[in-house]
């Protein structure tokens, strides 16, 4: 089986790609201007944080970047396409030739480049002949479209992919949490001789769903001895299966030429200037090599929070490694969550907690009381002794249940029963990081 | 150009031509491409640009301004709610 | 001449502005509509007006009106438009000249008036010859072409008609000048004071195709050049000039034949109340019942010119040639300061014989402004004579960012030659 995909990511800048509009909207054709309307006497104008994220994620791709790039038309006919024609790359895209390194092997990236989006459409009405209601807010926000070979082998992996590249890109640009929701792809998927396109797919779930869809059909066809035609589908989200696409009356002709409107950009300098962020994924495959951490642990710290990272490896600076990793990624990874901000003054308080339990001048609980203090800023007292109540609890209820030991020992899920009747006994009195990680505790030191 | 040729290019460009049209651009186009084979006979120089003046890195700086009021650009147009009415899908 | 006069006219009082202007109607306007000569764009209000336009104001000048043109430039003799057809002063009967054919006529009846006009690929200098005034087109990006309904991009130039060789200068300064809502614009450098001519090339196949009016006009005009102005007249040889025509088609119905996809009965312009149409069917039907048989011609020649298998020999093959022209000019630019030729062919044809030109008749007439246009150059069409009451014009092109050698030839051709003006009146 072979994939292909086709990455739309809409940029996080202020403004849209070719105007000044905001891109931040929220009733319908409020962000328009004459630029993204289509008006005659309008035109064009490039914005630089755009060309710089489009730079910024063709290098983080590994691809060729040209000397010289431009815009081009690509002109067709449909209501949200305020210009008829959508001013995209053609001959220079910002990147070329890119490798992705995902689970041991290279997907290839075969372009990147930057173009405007269409408006929005809204179908009312009856299938067949619905009418559209035309939003152009989205008109001109600015997309980098990022295609790939079709180096992918599963629909499981173009999704796992997917996830990967959206960390890195997220981290690369800013891209904000939610950024995910816009993410919209092409899929190429053929499982014998013929590629079918499913256009237009939004979210990872549904990539997933969609290329699961089509290799399934695609094999059963096969294997009925029928053939797999070339064609275009697209994904119905709501019953989850892909569907022929209406067959157009011909096949459209782009006639791209270029836009003289923006002239040309010397983006070797450009992207020469700038300096690309380490990625989290090559910041996990890092502590990978340099203090041996084994790749789900460094993918975990990575993905809870690059912040959570830098702080593993200010403490690594100054403390065992093998003495950082229980509380990185124990107690400080539980309480992640409440920490209001990590400054300066915050992250040497807790290196300094965590040098001197290493070296053996407070003990564990007391390290951690004091971490959890720190934290989340309840009283240090209060932790105390309420610390103290938990703990009787818990081994009351230990010494009681004797058989929970037994179970323990053959599988550690059973400690769950005895964090869910502590919790129930002290009715919410301590949080769950807090008893899950006391139950621990007394189990292994009974163990 | 054959007739087919100049029919599949108005579809491309959206214009429907009447019987007679059809005819006499038909014409009209084919003096004027063998006109443009003079272009054959130019030299290939390789090196182009999209304007005849060198335009190169206007950049605009990320800041949103809207100089226009949306609802005096949306005046004249055919609108249900806040939407543009388009044509049917 | 007008296919729209400015509302507030009667309203105003003389005193409270400096001079009277014109935009041809591919300007926009607020408060005047602008259709370039199209139906399609019956009922569009801009919101805006074209930068030529807002900087013409400010510098205290008053609009009149909207001059007529060819349908969005797309002519030779201002008959393509669908409002009427503007009649040359010096001859009823005899075109005016296009596709800025309202706004050189303006200028020959209008005493004192200056005219913005259009030029993409001579719509200036054809109608400023054929009525008998000067034509300025700059430096491509010389003048911002914000809210200019666009014909081909990397061709359309604003510029200006006058009788005046000083409201020449005074009103490029006005309208010049970069603006960021047209990137093109901002690579210029300022617009400086030159040294005074000395040396002018002719091209020598300059006079071959030209009528026998013509070439003796454009004789007896090269003899004062040299004679009373005291210029060196040398001959030199532009053989690839001959590609500028064809390359110049099939770039501005390219670009054209994009822009020009916009326009489709959605959001402005002509529309239908109520749509219950196919969009690929709606499209098509306003597009076919709206556009003009030239549009429509230029538009299939474009979308052609740029279609999968056809794209290299015609598309990318005339952006090629179009580098060729500019290092020729170069050249000459080299050793002379401006290249002279006729501006037309011929004096202004009558009506009649406009409607028996066949099409590529009608396209080649241009092959004398072609050149400067494609290539960008700054050109000034000046009257250098008359030839059976019918004024004669020559085109004075200059390297790109040069217009003060036009002002410097404008101002002492003017001082040598005298001007005619029409014996009607407005
Ligand atoms: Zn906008």
């Amino acid at each position: 089986m072979r994939i292909g995909l086709e990455v739309h990511v809409q940029l996080p800048t202020r403004s849209k790609l070719f105007c000044s509009c905001p891109t931040s909207a929220q009733e319908p054709n409020t962000a328009v201007c004459p630029t993204c309307l289509g008006m005659p006497g309008s035109r064009p104008s490039m914005n630089r944080a755009a060309m710089e994220m489009g730079l910024m994620l063709a290098k983080m791709l590994g691809c060729r970047i040209p000397e010289r790039t431009w815009f081009s038309r690509k002109t067709y006919f449909y209501p949200d396409l305020a210009k008829h024609f959508q001013i995209t790359q053609y001959d220079t895209p910002v990147g070329e030739h890119g490798v992705y390194k995902f689970q041991g092997k290279d997907i290839r990236i075969r372009r990147v480049h930057l173009e405007e989006d269409p408006g929005k459409i809204k179908r009312v009405g009856r299938a067949g002949e619905e009418s559209s209601l035309i939003d152009y807010n989205r008109s001109g926000i600015p997309l980098v479209e990022i295609v790939t070979e079709p180096d992918i082998s599963s629909p499981a992996e173009a999704r796992q992919f997917l996830s990967d590249l959206l960390t890195e890109i997220r981290h690369v640009i800013d891209l904000p949490e939610d950024g995910e929701r816009s993410v919209r792809a092409d899929c190429n998927i053929s499982v014998g001789h013929e590629r079918v396109e499913v256009k237009n797919v939004t979210g990872l779930k549904n990539v997933e769903r969609a290329l699961t869809f089509e290799a399934v059909r695609q094999t059963k066809l096969l294997r009925a001895g029928k053939k797999v035609e070339r064609e275009t589908r697209r994904f119905d989200e709501e019953r989850k299966v892909t569907l022929a696409a209406r067959k157009k009356e011909f096949e459209e002709d782009y006639g791209y030429i270029g836009e003289p409107d923006l002239g040309i950009f010397n983006i070797g300098d450009m992207a020469r200037a700038l300096a690309l962020k380490e990625t989290p994924l090559q910041t996990a495959e890092r502590f990978q090599r340099d203090y041996g951490l084994n790749p789900q642990m460094s993918r975990q710290l990575v993905q809870t929070s690059m912040d959570l990272a830098r702080l593993f490896e200010h403490m690594a600076e100054k403390v065992p490694v093998a003495d950082v990793l229980p509380w990185i990624t124990g107690t400080i990874s539980s309480l992640w969550s409440e920490l209001e901000s990590l400054d300066d003054e915050m992250r040497d308080a807790m290196t300094g907690l965590v040098a001197s339990c290493s070296r053996g001048e407070m003990n564990d609980q007391e390290c951690q009381m004091r971490l959890r203090a720190l934290i989340t800023g309840e009283e240090l007292t209060l932790l105390q002794s309420g610390a103290e109540e938990l703990e009787g609890t818990i081994e009351d209820y230990l010494d009681r249940n004797p058989a929970v030991m037994e179970d323990y020992r053959k599988n550690e899920k059973s400690a769950n029963r005895v964090i869910g009747e502590v919790m129930k006994a002290s009715g919410g009195k301590y949080s769950s990081s807090q008893v899950v990680e006391a139950v621990r505790k007394a189990m292994e030191s009974r163990r | 150009m054959d007739r087919d040729t100049v029919t599949r290019v108005a579809k491309v460009a959206r214009l429907e031509l009447t019987e007679e049209e059809l005819v006499s651009f038909h014409s009209d186009l084919e003096k004027v491409l063998d006109y443009l084979s003079v272009l054959d006979e130019a030299p290939e120089s390789g090196s182009f640009n999209f304007n005849p003046i060198p335009v190169e890195d206007v950049l605009r700086d990320d800041v949103p301004v809207q100089e226009h009021d949306p609802a005096v650009l949306l005046r004249d147009m055919r609108t249900y709610q806040d939407y543009i009415r388009g044509p049917l899908l | 001449m007008f296919c729209a006069i400015n509302p507030d006219l009667d309203h105003l009082q003389d005193g409270q502005f400096d001079f009277h202007f014109s935009a041809k109607d591919n300007l926009t306007t607020v408060g005047l509509p602008t259709r370039a000569g199209s139906r399609i764009l019956e009922g569009y209000r801009p919101a805006f007006d074209a930068h030529a336009v807002e900087a013409m104001r400010q510098a205290g000048g008053l609009l009149l009106g909207k001059t007529n043109m060819d349908e969005f430039g797309f002519g030779t003799f201002s008959t393509n438009s669908a409002f009427g057809v503007p009649r040359n002063p010096f001859d009823l009967d005899r075109s005016c000249g296009g596709s800025s054919g309202g706004a050189a006529c303006a200028t020959a009846v209008l005493d004192g008036h200056v005219a913005l006009g259009v030029s993409t690929g001579g719509s200036i200098s054809c109608p400023a010859a054929f009525c008998g005034v000067m034509g300025l087109t700059p430096t491509y990006g010389r003048v911002s072409r914000h809210g200019l309904l666009d014909y081909g991009n990397s061709l359309d130039k604003v510029g200006l008609i006058s009788r005046r060789a000083a409201d020449l200068e005074m009103h490029l300064r006005n309208i010049a000048g970069p603006d960021p809502r047209d990137p093109t614009s901002c690579a210029q450098p300022p617009m400086g004071k030159s040294a005074p001519v000395r040396s002018i090339a002719v091209p020598k196949d300059a006079l071959e195709g030209v009528s026998d009016e013509v070439s003796r006009s454009f004789q007896d005009a090269l003899d004062r050049l040299r004679d009373d102005l005291g210029l060196k007249v040398e001959t030199v040889e532009t053989p690839s000039f001959r590609f500028a025509m064809p390359s110049y088609y099939v770039l501005g119905c390219s670009e054209a034949s994009t822009n020009l996809a916009r326009y489709c009965g959605l959001r402005y312009g002509v529309q239908s109340e109520e749509i219950t149409e196919h969009f690929d069917k709606y499209f098509s039907r306003i597009r076919s019942e709206n556009f003009g048989r030239e549009a429509k011609r230029r538009i299939l020649l474009g979308t052609f010119a740029r279609m999968v298998g056809f794209r290299d020999r015609y598309y990318m093959k005339a952006l090629q040639v179009r580098e060729l022209i500019i290092q020729e000019y170069q050249r000459v630019f080299q050793d002379h300061d401006l290249l002279l030729t006729p501006a037309m062919p011929f004096t202004a044809p009558r009506f009649d014989a406009i409607d028996d030109m066949d099409i590529l008749e009608v396209y080649k007439a241009d092959y004398l402004t072609i050149p400067p246009n494609i290539s960008g150059m700054p050109h000034l069409s000046m009257p250098c004579g008359y030839a059976q009451g019918m004024p004669v014009g020559m085109q004075f092109v200059a390297n790109h960012w040069q217009e003060g050698l036009l002002f410097d030839i404008a101002q002492r051709w003017e001082e040598a030659f005298r001007l005619r003006a029409p014996e009607v009146t407005a």
